[in-house]
């Protein structure tokens, strides 16, 4: 299934969009949001009088590029005083499995997957797989071990692989890494490097979060090439963390044949 | 065309047949308006909206004018509040139906455009823009007054007269502030509004119990009503500037979330908040000092009664208030005033460039430049009761006009007024609300009647040398 991905873009600033951004999302359906964020002063509608006619135009020369690769593409525009309000709203209305942080790329060959045991794990590997089956990408899936890791790293990657190959990667298309030490933060942010973009989950939203910011947005600001995040399943979805389950059983399955 | 943005909430934008509007395709939705595949997103909510309403009125009414009314109607001051109040309420219940029906920034000038025409909607406009400069040259008359009185009291005494150039300077640095982008004033706004009512609370609560003996001994109460019944009318007109705010946050309906229920309970929920503390603001303030004293203390004169509670922390604390309370009554009215700039150049009655965006700060730097002169001009003279009943006139020729559009508008409804909240007591309510609000502006000081009605025989005028051929009438 292709995965719904939401690639925001601040229109009338000129923003461009690359050639690796286009083929990594080349079997997405893609919803292009062009936004223009405004201050208090200034009513939306008022900006729209001015900007909308520009606006729509660079808008569809955006389209056009991920069309051109058979992208699916729609195509939003929105003035507003709040744009990671609108933004939101927009991937509830379209049920959007995630949304693109756009860095520059100019080439798409490996993508870092951060692969952690929860339940968005499922969606994580789910838009992994849909955006990349039919390509030629490497991926590299890593898992910072913390101390409160509930699931055994390496059973939990061999999961996920799995589930990757029966959706059609390559194995040899799959490289997969443990880091022991260290924030999940940093040791994304080092092993991304030699990447050009990453697919990540969202935190769930806790007081640590509202304080402190989403991992998954620090890592976007530090890197300077795309960033996938992927999106908390709803609660009313009643999503189960497959993946994670299963790698918890089959690691437990390990430790009593011992 | 692409139509990509049909699936907003589920409806169509296309409207069913015979309700097509003749301008733009427009769908409302909770969270955003989407004209022609373009979406406005909607980010104010309720506290948001009754931000505006009561930061905008409360500015005055407690601050400016206890002791100005005290002086002009003794203890009864506290009834021509509360008559104000009462008027506010009769044309908020109306502009809160017209709002439902018409959620679009502009407020009171877009209902009468569309309800009345386009001269009674030039002469609304022009006087919404005006009206909205005269209150915030007022606002900031107040402004100076405590920034004066701040500066005297930690020891630096200025000159006579200074404290109407703190105002101006204080109004101009406001408007370049606005136009260069302050980010985040709304959350500011909500901040201090909360804050003001916090202060304002415990005041109050202490000084009434205060006043009926609690503590120590009840004081005696002077004459209710020393310059008789009249007083209290024309009172009543002075003091109605404290009542200007609700129908700004009409201004920026385009804007507000949900606006089915966020707006009725805005508009209406302010009015009601805000009365309750004028007339316990008066009550308290005539009880702790005479009215005789508050006279002689002007402006400040509730600096007077915070020392009389509590000392110098007291004095500091209502200082402090009333500082923030002028500072967010005049930007609130700043920013409207723009907006409501941007509603007429928007119908043409004035010309495109005035509400034209500035690329760099994404400011309306036109509209806010054409508020922010006339107000620093304004504030320099120093008026203070005619600036106040020049902006009370002008937004009373408006708020009558609302309840007559709402008469016409109930009596012969065109195919796209379909208002979610239909107002009680129609059509007595909106009928007394319009004689209310007419009848007010008899009671006003003989000048401020003049120089109202100059401004609307300007506005006539204009709209017949520059925008004659405009159509508005019930054009969404």
């Amino acid at each position: 299934m292709n995965p719904t991905i939401i690639v925001p873009v601040r229109v009338l600033e000129g923003e461009g969009i690359e050639r690796g951004v286009v083929d990594l999302l080349a079997d997405a359906r893609v919803v292009l949001v062009g936004y223009h964020a405004l201050p208090e002063q200034t009513a939306p509608g008022q900006a729209r009088q001015q900007f909308e006619e520009r606006a729509q135009d660079r808008l569809a020369d955006l389209a056009e590029q991920f069309e051109s690769v058979g992208a699916s593409v729609e195509k939003r525009l929105v003035f507003t005083h709040d744009e990671d309000k609108s933004i939101d709203r927009i991937a509830d209305e379209v049920d959007a499995d995630g949304t693109l942080v756009l860095n520059p790329a100019t080439e798409m060959e490996q993508v870092l997957v951060a692969v952690r045991g929860d339940v968005i794990l499922d969606r994580i590997v789910d838009v992994t797989g849909g955006l990349l089956h039919d390509t030629d990408i490497s991926i590299t899936l890593l898992h910072v071990a913390t101390t409160e890791s509930e699931v055994d790293g390496e059973a939990l990657l061999d999961q996920t692989a799995a589930v990757l190959q029966e959706q059609g990667v390559d194995a040899d298309r799959i490289e997969s890494r443990i880091e022991t030490s260290g924030t999940p933060l940093d040791r994304i942010a080092e092993v991304a490097d030699e990447h050009d973009a990453i697919v990540l989950g969202e935190s769930n939203p806790s007081v640590t979060t509202f304080l402190f910011g989403q991992t998954s947005q620090k890592v976007a600001d530090r890197f300077m090439r795309p960033v996938v995040r992927v999106r908390q399943p709803r609660a009313s979805d009643g999503a189960d963390a497959d993946i994670a389950d299963a790698a918890r059983e089959s690691s437990d399955g390990v430790g009593e044949e011992r | 065309m692409d139509n990509t943005v049909d699936s907003v909430d589920g409806h169509s934008v296309d409207p069913p047949d015979g309700e097509v509007p003749p301008v733009d395709a427009v769908e409302t939705t909770d969270e955003v308006t989407v004209e022609d595949d373009t979406e406005l997103e909607r980010t104010i909510g309720l506290v948001g909206g009754l931000a505006i309403g009561i930061g905008t009125m409360i500015g005055a009414g407690i601050f400016v004018f206890p002791g100005i009314a005290a002086g002009e109607a003794g203890p009864a001051a506290a009834l021509s509040f509360a008559i104000g109040g009462v008027v506010a309420l009769l044309v908020a219940l109306p502009a809160s139906e017209l709002a439902t029906a018409m959620p679009r920034s502009g407020g009171g000038y877009y209902f009468i455009s569309r309800g009345l025409g386009s001269v009674y909607g030039a002469v609304v406009g022009i006087s919404l823009w005006l009206g909205l400069v005269f209150a915030s040259a007022f606002y900031l008359v107040g402004f100076g007054e405590y920034a004066g009185a701040a500066m005297a009291e930690i020891g630096i005494t200025l000159p006579g007269g200074s404290s109407v150039v703190l105002g101006v300077v204080f109004g101009a640095i406001l408007t370049v502030f606005s136009a260069t982008g302050t980010e985040n004033a709304a959350k500011l706004q909500n901040f201090i509004v909360g804050f003001l009512l916090l202060i304002l609370s415990i005041f109050l609560t202490y000084g009434s119990l205060d006043a009926v003996g609690v503590f120590g001994s009840g004081t005696v109460p002077e004459t209710f009503a020393p310059e008789g019944q009249f007083a209290i009318l024309t009172t009543a007109a002075l003091v109605f500037t404290s009542y200007l705010g609700f129908a700004q946050i009409a201004t920026v309906a385009g804007e507000i979330k949900s606006p089915d229920r966020n707006l009725p309970l805005a508009m209406v929920g302010s009015v009601i908040v805000v009365t309750v503390f004028y007339v316990a603001t008066i009550f308290v303030a005539t009880s702790t000092l005479g009215s005789d004293a508050l006279e002689g203390f002007g402006e400040t004169a509730m600096v007077e009664v915070g020392r009389e509670f509590f000392g110098t922390g007291g004095a500091v604390a209502i200082l402090l208030a009333g500082l923030l309370a002028t500072f967010s009554s005049a930007n609130a009215s700043i920013l409207s005033s723009s907006r409501a700039i941007y509603a007429l150049s928007k119908d043409a009655l004035l010309p495109a460039r005035a509400s034209e965006i500035n690329l760099r700060y994404g400011t309306p730097h036109i509209a806010l430049a054409l508020a922010g002169g006339p107000i620093v001009v304004l504030t320099a003279t120093g008026q203070v009761e005619l600036l106040a009943e020049v902006a009370s006139f002008l937004h009373l020729v408006m708020y009558g006009l609302i309840c007559i559009a709402l008469i016409v508008l109930r009596r012969n409804p065109p195919d796209w007024y379909d208002p979610d909240y239909r107002m009680p007591g129609y059509p007595v309510l909106p009928v007394v609300g319009a004689v209310a609000s007419f009848g007010l502006i008899v009671f006003m000081q003989q000048w401020s009647i003049i120089v109202g009605t100059i401004i609307m025989l300007l506005a006539v005028v204009w709209h017949r040398y520059y925008a004659r051929e405009v159509r508005l009438k019930g054009v969404l």
